[in-house]
C-alpha cells in the first residue's frame, strides 16, 4: 500500500471512528440477503439432505432415524451406478470439450474480426435463448431429430439417406447434441468476456519473432484466456453432472444420467436413499470446484478482472 | 331433480332461475369455443358437451343454501375444468383453491407434512385406506350425499374404501393399463404383455417413465399376483423381463401426451397407455389403433376425493361434492378427459347426447372391471423395486 493511499484512507469520512461492532454490522448490512439465501436455501438443506442420507425410508415414506451407511455403499457396491456416474463424467467431458472447440474460434472471432455493434448483435443472438424455458428448448429439438424430426426431411430431401435415420432419435448422440446447444451460450460469453480483455498484437508479436500460427495460439493465446476457459468449464461440466431432464427428453430408454437414477429414488419419496447419491454427487463437484480453483493462478484471476 | 324441485322455496327457485340463464350463456360458450377445460386436461381440445352447463348442476346448486367460502383442493389436473368451478363459485359461492399434483406418492407426502391445510385431497385405489390408516382423512357417509344415488352402485360399496366409521372418499374415475399398438406394423391378435418384449419391436414400445408401474405390469407379466408388494424372487423376475424390454423401448415418455404424441407421428408403433389415450391419438389425425388388456392382467387405478382430517374448511366439502359430482359436470368431463367416470347418471346422460358409442368403448358402461385389475397403491417393495429398475436402466 502506497504512502498516498495511506494519506487517502486517514482522510476518509469514516476514518477516525472506532470499529465497533455497529459499524461492521452495518458495513455487512448490504450482504444479509444474500448471505440469507445462502444460508437457508443452500446450506441448511444440504446438511438436513446431510444428516438424511443416513437414515432410513420406511414403508409410510418417512424418515426414520435408523442410521446406517447402506445408502452410500449402493453406490459403490451396485455396479450400475459408478457405471452411470462414469458414463456421466464422459458426456460432461464431451459436451464441455465441443463447447469449447466450439466456442473458442467463435468469440475469437467476434472479438478479432467484428465491430463492436456486430459484436452485441451476435451475442444478443447467444443469449436470446434463454428468454425462452429450458423445457420448451428441449422439446424443440425433438422435433428436430426425431424419426420424422426436420434432420432427417432434410438429409432424405438432399438424398443423403433413403430413409429416417434413427442415429440421434432417443440415444445417447441426441443428448450430445442438445447439452451441447444449451450449454453452449455459458461456454462463449465466459470465453468472449476471456478474449476481450487480449491484446490480439501479441500474436503478431509472436509470428513476428517467428513463431508459428499454431505456436503462438499455444504459447500466448491460451494461457493468457486461461481463465475464461476454466470458468466456462465450470459452467458447463458441472451443470451437467446433475442434468436429467435432456436425458429423459431426448435420451430414450438408454441414455440415463446418474441423476436419472437420484430422481427415481425422489420421485418415490425415498429421500435417504436419493439423498445419499445426491451427497456424493455434491461431494464430486466440491472436488471439481477445489482443482478448478487451485488451477487458477492468481495472475489469471487479475487478468479476467 | 322433480323431487329437489318440489322441495324449493320461492327464493331458492328465483335463485335457480339465475342459474339457468348463466347455464346457458355458458353452455354456448363451451359449445363455441370447445375446450374451455383447464390447460391440464390431457383432452382440452375436445368440446365439452353443452349439457355440461344445463339445468341440473345449478339446479341441485341452489336447492340447499349452505356455506360459502374457499377450500384447498390437491387433486389431478383431470378432476374438474375451469368452467364448471366458475359455475359453481357464481352458483353456490362454494371456491376451490387448486393445487395439482403429479402422482400419489407426491400429494400424500404433501398432506403428511401440511394435513389440514389441505381440505380435499385426490388419491388411487389403495392409496385411500393407506391415507385412512394414517389417520390423514375423514371418513363420511356417502348416502348423505344426494348425488351419490347418480353413481354406479358398486361404486358406494368398494369394501376397500369402507370403514366402521363410513366410506373413505367419493368416487370419481378409474382406468386400467392397457397396451395399444398399430395393426399396420404390429401383428394383429396380440393379447398378452409378451407383446412388449417381442424383439422384433426394438426402440418402437413407449411406456410412461413410472418406475414402479413398469415394475408392477413386469411382474403382472410374469404371473407376479401382487405387483406393488413384490417378494426378492418375484422383483428378481419382473426384472429379467424388464431387460428384455429396455432394448424395444424406444423412450419413457414424461407424460400421457407425450406417449400419443409418439404414437400420433408413428416413431411408436405399441404403448403402454391409460385408458382412453387410444382414441386422444385417433383424434388428433394419428393411425386407427388396435388396443387391449393383457390376459395375465392389468394394473389400474380408480379415484376418489377425499376430506382431509382437520380441514378448516371441512364444511364447504360436501355441498361442493354434491354440485361437482352432478351428472353433467362428470359427463362434461368424460368428454375433455376421456376415461371412465363412476357416475351411472352422467353414463345415461352420455347416451342421450348420442355418445353411447364413446362412452362403451371406454367402458363408462362397466365399472366392474375395477374388480379385475390390480389397484395402484403404495407398496412395501417400492425401494427395492426401484433398485432392480434403476440397474436395468442405468448404464
Amino acid at each position: 500500500m502506497t504512502a498516498e493511499t495511506l494519506d487517502g484512507a486517514a482522510s476518509a469520512p469514516l476514518a477516525g471512528v472506532p470499529n465497533s461492532l455497529v459499524r461492521r454490522l452495518g458495513r455487512a448490512l448490504p450482504a444479509l440477503p444474500g448471505l440469507a439465501v445462502l444460508l437457508f436455501l443452500f446450506l441448511v438443506p444440504m446438511a438436513i439432505m446431510f444428516v438424511f442420507s443416513f437414515w432410513r425410508t420406511n414403508n409410510d415414506f418417512r424418515l426414520v432415524p435408523d442410521w446406517n451407511l447402506d445408502n452410500y455403499a449402493r453406490f459403490f457396491l451396485e455396479g450400475t451406478y459408478l457405471r452411470t456416474f462414469l458414463k456421466t463424467l464422459v458426456m460432461g467431458s464431451l459436451v464441455t470439450l465441443a463447447t469449447l472447440l466450439i466456442g473458442i474460434p467463435f468469440a475469437y472471432f467476434l472479438v478479432r474480426y467484428t465491430n463492436r455493434w456486430v459484436q452485441r448483435a451476435i451475442l444478443l443472438a447467444v443469449i436470446v435463448p434463454f428468454w425462452t424455458s429450458y423445457l420448451v428448448r428441449v422439446y424443440a429439438w425433438q422435433a428436430i431429430l426425431g424419426e420424422h424430426g426436420a434432420l432427417n426431411q432434410f438429409l432424405m430431401g438432399i438424398g443423403l439417406i433413403n430413409q429416417p435415420s434413427t442415429l440421434f432419435n432417443y440415444d445417447d448422440p441426441g443428448v450430445f447434441v442438445v447439452l451441447t446447444y444449451i450449454y453452449f451460450p455459458f461456454a462463449v460469453l465466459a470465453l468472449y468476456a476471456a478474449l476481450e480483455k487480449f491484446d490480439f498484437t501479441q500474436l503478431n508479436a509472436a509470428q513476428d519473432l517467428g513463431a508459428r500460427p499454431d505456436q503462438a495460439f499455444r504459447h500466448i493465446l491460451l494461457p493468457q484466456i486461461r481463465a475464461g476457459i476454466i470458468t466456462a468449464c465450470i459452467f458447463v461440466f458441472i451443470p451437467i453432472l446433475g442434468e436429467f431432464l435432456t436425458p429423459t427428453l431426448v435420451g430414450g430408454a438408454q441414455s440415463s444420467l446418474i441423476a436419472n437414477l437420484v430422481v427415481n429414488y425422489l420421485r418415490q419419496a425415498q429421500f435417504a436413499e436419493g439423498g445419499a447419491l445426491a451427497i456424493i454427487i455434491a461431494a464430486f463437484v466440491t472436488v471439481v470446484m477445489i482443482v478448478f480453483r487451485k488451477s487458477l493462478r492468481v495472475e489469471d484471476v487479475v487478468t479476467s478482472g | 331433480m322433480d323431487e329437489l324441485t318440489r322441495q324449493m322455496h320461492r327464493r331458492e327457485f328465483l335463485r335457480l332461475a339465475g342459474a339457468l340463464g348463466a347455464s346457458a350463456g355458458i353452455g354456448a360458450f363451451l359449445a363455441a369455443c370447445g375446450a374451455s377445460g383447464s390447460s391440464s386436461a390431457p383432452a382440452a381440445s375436445q368440446a365439452a358437451p353443452t349439457t355440461a352447463a344445463s339445468a341440473g348442476p345449478a339446479a341441485s346448486a341452489a336447492a340447499t343454501p349452505g356455506p360459502t367460502g374457499t377450500f384447498n383442493w390437491l387433486t389431478w389436473g383431470d378432476h374438474w375444468y375451469q368452467a364448471e368451478m366458475d359455475k359453481i363459485a357464481a352458483d353456490i359461492g362454494i371456491k376451490a383453491n387448486i393445487t395439482s399434483f403429479s402422482d400419489n406418492i407426491d400429494a400424500y407426502t404433501k398432506i403428511q407434512q401440511v394435513g389440514g391445510q389441505v381440505d380435499l385431497v385426490s388419491g388411487d385405489a389403495l392409496w385411500v385406506p393407506h391415507y385412512y390408516q394414517s389417520q390423514l382423512i375423514d371418513p363420511f357417509d356417502i348416502n348423505s350425499l344426494k348425488v351419490s344415488s347418480q353413481l354406479f352402485s358398486i361404486a358406494r360399496s368398494f369394501e376397500i374404501w369402507t370403514s366402521p366409521a363410513g366410506y373413505l372418499g367419493y368416487p370419481n374415475g378409474w382406468a386400467p393399463i392397457q397396451i395399444t399398438y398399430d395393426p399396420a406394423h404390429v401383428t394383429s391378435g396380440a393379447d398378452s404383455w409378451q407383446l412388449l418384449l417381442d424383439p422384433k419391436y426394438k426402440k418402437r414400445v413407449v411406456v410412461e417413465d413410472q418406475p414402479v408401474e413398469i415394475m408392477a405390469y413386469m411382474g403382472k407379466a410374469a404371473g407376479v399376483k401382487d405387483p406393488y408388494n413384490m417378494t426378492d424372487d418375484e422383483i428378481a423376475k419382473a426384472k429379467a423381463l424388464l431387460i428384455q424390454l429396455k432394448p424395444n423401448i424406444l423412450r419413457l415418455a414424461p407424460q400421457a401426451t407425450d406417449t400419443v404424441a409418439a404414437l400420433k407421428n408413428g416413431e411408436a408403433w405399441i404403448a403402454t397407455i391409460n385408458l382412453g389415450a387410444d382414441t386422444s391419438v385417433m383424434d388428433q389425425g394419428g393411425p386407427k389403433l388396435t388396443t387391449f388388456t393383457p390376459k395375465e392382467g392389468s394394473i389400474g387405478w380408480m379415484d376418489a376425493e377425499m376430506q382431509v382430517h382437520g380441514g378448516a374448511n371441512e364444511n364447504l366439502l360436501m355441498p361442493f361434492l354434491e354440485v361437482h359430482e352432478q351428472a353433467e359436470y362428470v359427463a362434461a368431463n368424460f368428454m375433455l378427459n376421456r376415461r371412465p367416470l363412476f357416475s351411472e347418471a352422467a353414463y345415461k346422460l352420455l347416451i342421450n347426447q348420442g355418445q353411447q358409442e364413446l362412452a362403451d368403448h371406454l367402458l363408462f358402461n362397466k365399472p366392474e372391471t375395477v374388480l379385475t385389475m390390480t389397484l395402484k397403491g403404495p407398496g412395501t417393495s417400492t425401494q427395492k423395486v426401484i433398485a432392480a429398475f434403476n440397474d436395468v436402466f442405468g448404464a
